[in-house]
């Protein structure tokens, strides 16, 4: 009887060893191709799985760019994995840290292209850029560089997320002051900022001349000749510290304190640029063309110009847009240079993407094609598109794996508490500087 | 059948597997499997992952390289942001563990008092608890807003109206302002469910105890002072404890309506976490920041049982 039992146990036992091995089998067992039919099949069709990060609206262009590339090329299966914003990232690493070259998609879009092209997992694109006598010069001056690791190319940009400034017709035309154009200098924007600004009696601020996310503060900075380090690919020291950004940052804190821009964070808490810009309680916004297809389709009456500079400064928008990438790991490399040459082409994908409006294409051919500038769509001054485009500089972002730690640990913070007025803008930026100088040297830069 | 027979067919009558043998225990483990794999996979599985991943250098796309206790002494050595998050965390368990307390304690005793409608007002109250946090932190960002919300409205008309120089603060973009806008947000969020837990142990406290405090001639304050906070102690001990861990775990509030800001004023230890983890791709820095701060709650939790013996009055059995 107490062996009997003892037995039963025993077997209890092992009866939960094999469940436990079973299940982790099942887990780590490639997953076998659903179908072996294609090998039979006389017209096999090679499948290139394609990712990518989007709204639902933005997903119905992509899948639209999709069919277009399949009816040319009957051979060539697309197939779509989309992710919110939020999980793409963290899904895409997943699905690398695998190293199963059938879960991983072929072609990818991605940003920043250096942290993944520094792991290896992408493919460098220069041999087939070569092979195929792919045209990069007509990308916009500097932009290929966003795609760019060690000389090579391994991400092809699909647009530029370059600013412009934004004005609200209305308000301009009720307080009566000139429309922005191509010769205003920082000067001039303050000069109308004290029109269009409205303080009622009590303090509060009910509308705002300007306003533009945090995170873009290094334009200022940049259209004044200044940089953040000193180096954006290689840096051995912050530069925020330098004469011309501490006059650039104290300009728009000057901007700030006499309530002509909206601070920033204040301005996210209120729904953010284009919630304040539509219900005009800001006048103008610096923003890329992202928002355009928003305007539109609340009828609001707005056009854009380029973004005004100081006297002494130049034109500094952001060369810089997520990328389409290739794995490395990609089983059909032929058939997925195929697509993503087409993709940014502009008889492929580029069309399709400017005709939906949602951005500013990444090559100048689709740019000056009627696709962009003669869409008749507003805005009206498109030109301002261009010539941002054609001054475009990169540096916006450091293009080496650390800077997302240096931006969001350091920086960020240190812009916040001068941007608050917490420090003066000096004080802040030499504190910024501090700290990013010590992250750099521990990190064993520059490299 | 004779009477002679009986013990035996009963044996055979009742079949082998429905005969219960307190011995025999391996149905009731059968039942428990899918929630153990559950926990094994999700939980245990993963927890000891993130132990080992502590000592390895890992963004996930290149093979994990192993550092030994660099992760642990970066931390502890040369990171300053840990420092500020940890001073932020502890800002945030010393004013909302007690605040949540008393305010609980403060609306069961109210409504206690034999009120009409009982149910309704725990409801009210008891509403921010179920409320999606994300949704009441949205709420709250534009509540505080300096330019267009609410609660700035109100204080820039009582200002224009009285003619008193008086202006909203910024709340969120200040970082002075920013760490009581969430406190104030998760205690408008947490204080119900400490009122409920406690009152349900006013309701456990006997009348006998009250009458008998009154007769000797205790007031109002002694009787709450000597009878109700000894009664409730180990309720009290119970929520202290638990708001406590909730405290130090404090995230989706700062992550909704201040994203760490402003200035890192509201950056705290979990969210540090899931910077480091997925913002820097840097996992074992996030693993050990997890692991640091399981130390700190274990030896918090542990030092409050400790110290509980000092305070916490138990009615009957008396040993904790």
């Amino acid at each position: 009887m107490q062996n009997r039992q003892w037995q039963s146990s025993l077997s209890f036992k092992a009866l939960i060893v094999l469940a436990l091995t079973a299940m982790l089998l099942a887990a780590c067992a490639p997953i076998a191709p659903a179908d072996d039919g294609g090998m039979a099949a006389m017209d096999e069709k090679v499948t290139i799985t394609w990712a990518m990060w989007g709204s639902p609206a933005e997903v119905a262009t992509h899948q639209s760019v999709a069919d277009a590339f399949m009816e040319e090329n009957s051979d060539i299966a697309i197939e779509i994995l989309a992710e919110p914003w939020g999980d793409y990232f963290t899904k895409i690493q997943t699905l690398w840290a695998s190293g199963d070259s059938s879960v991983v998609p072929d072609v990818l879009f991605l940003s920043p292209i250096v942290n993944y092209a520094s792991e290896g997992v992408l493919e460098n694109l220069d041999p087939w850029i070569e092979a195929s006598g792919y045209d990069v010069d007509d990308y916009w001056p500097s932009l290929l560089q966003y795609g760019m690791y060690e000389g090579s190319v391994y991400g092809l940009p699909r647009d530029i997320g370059l600013e412009v400034l934004y004005y609200n017709i209305d308000i301009f035309d009720e307080v009566g002051v000139p429309y922005p154009d191509d010769t205003w200098t920082w000067d001039d924007l303050k000069a109308v900022s004290e029109l269009l600004t409205v303080v009622e009696d009590s303090g509060r601020v009910s509308r705002y001349a300007l306003g533009m996310e945090g995170g873009k503060w290094l334009l200022w900075v940049m259209q004044k000749g200044g940089m953040a380090l000193d180096d954006m690919r290689n840096p051995s020291r912050c530069a925020l510290a330098d004469p011309e950004a501490v006059e650039a940052v104290q300009f728009f804190r000057d901007m700030i304190d006499s309530n002509y821009f909206m601070p920033p964070a204040n301005m996210s808490q209120a729904g953010g640029d284009a919630a304040v810009f539509q219900s005009g309680q800001v006048a103008m916004i610096i923003q890329n063309a992202s928002r355009v297809s928003a305007f539109n389709s609340a009828g609001m009456n707005y056009d854009v110009s380029v973004i005004p500079i100081p006297a002494d400064g130049q034109r500094a928008s952001a060369a810089g847009g997520a990328a389409w990438v290739m794995s490395s790991l990609s089983d059909n490399k032929e058939e997925a240079w195929e697509f993503l040459s087409w993709l940014q082409s502009t008889d492929g994908g580029q069309r399709i993407y400017t005709a939906s409006g949602e951005i500013l294409p990444a090559l100048q051919s689709t740019a000056k094609s009627d696709a962009f500038l003669n869409s008749g769509q507003p805005p009206t001054n498109r030109q301002a598109f261009i010539t941002e485009g054609e001054n475009a500089r990169m540096g916006r972002i450091g293009y080496f794996v650390e800077y997302s730690e240096i931006n969001g640990s350091f920086v960020n913070p240190g812009r916040d508490q001068i941007l608050i007025g917490e420090v003066s803008v000096a004080d802040g930026l030499n504190a910024i500087c501090e700290q990013v100088d010590a992250f750099l040297a521990d990190n064993g830069f520059p490299k | 059948m004779t009477a002679q027979t009986a013990p035996a067919p009963q044996h055979i009558a009742v079949s082998r597997w429905r005969r219960y043998r307190p011995d025999q225990q391996w149905e009731a483990y059968l039942f428990l499997l899918p929630s153990f794999i559950g926990f094994l996979v999700f939980v245990a599985i993963p927890v000891v992952a993130s132990l080992a991943l502590s000592f390895y250098d890992w963004n996930l796309l290149s093979p994990p390289e192993f550092v030994g206790f660099e992760n642990y002494s970066q931390l502890l050595t040369n990171d300053r942001v840990f420092r500020k998050v940890l001073f932020n965390t502890f800002y945030f368990i010393v004013t909302i563990v007690p605040l949540q307390l008393a305010f609980g304690l403060l609306l069961a005793v109210a409504l206690n008092q034999g009120l009409r409608g009982l149910e309704i007002y725990r409801l009210i109250y008891f509403m921010p608890v179920v409320t999606t946090i994300v949704a009441a932190a949205l709420v709250f960002q534009w509540f505080f807003n300096r330019d267009f919300g609410i609660l700035a409205a109100a204080i820039w008309e009582f200002g224009a109206t009285t003619g008193l120089p008086i202006q909203p603060p910024d709340w969120l973009n200040d970082p002075d302002w920013a760490k009581p806008a969430v406190v104030i947000l998760t205690l408008w969020k947490n204080s119900g469910f400490t009122m409920v837990i406690y009152l349900a142990a006013l309701q456990g406290v006997p009348a006998e105890l009250y009458d008998a405090a009154k007769v000797d001639g205790a007031s109002g304050w002694q009787r709450f002072r000597f009878v109700t906070f000894p009664m409730v102690s180990p309720t009290t001990f119970f929520l202290m404890v638990i708001q406590m861990i909730g405290a130090f775990q404090l995230f989706s509030e700062a992550f909704v309506m201040t994203q760490g800001g402003p200035a890192q004023a509201t950056l705290t230890i979990v969210y540090y976490i899931y910077q480091m983890a997925f913002e820097f791709q840097r996992m074992g820095r996030g693993a050990a920041v997890a692991w640091v701060l399981f130390i700190f709650i274990f030896i918090f939790t542990l030092v409050q049982t400790r110290l509980q013996r000092r305070w916490v009055h138990y009615e009957t059995g008396g040993e904790s």
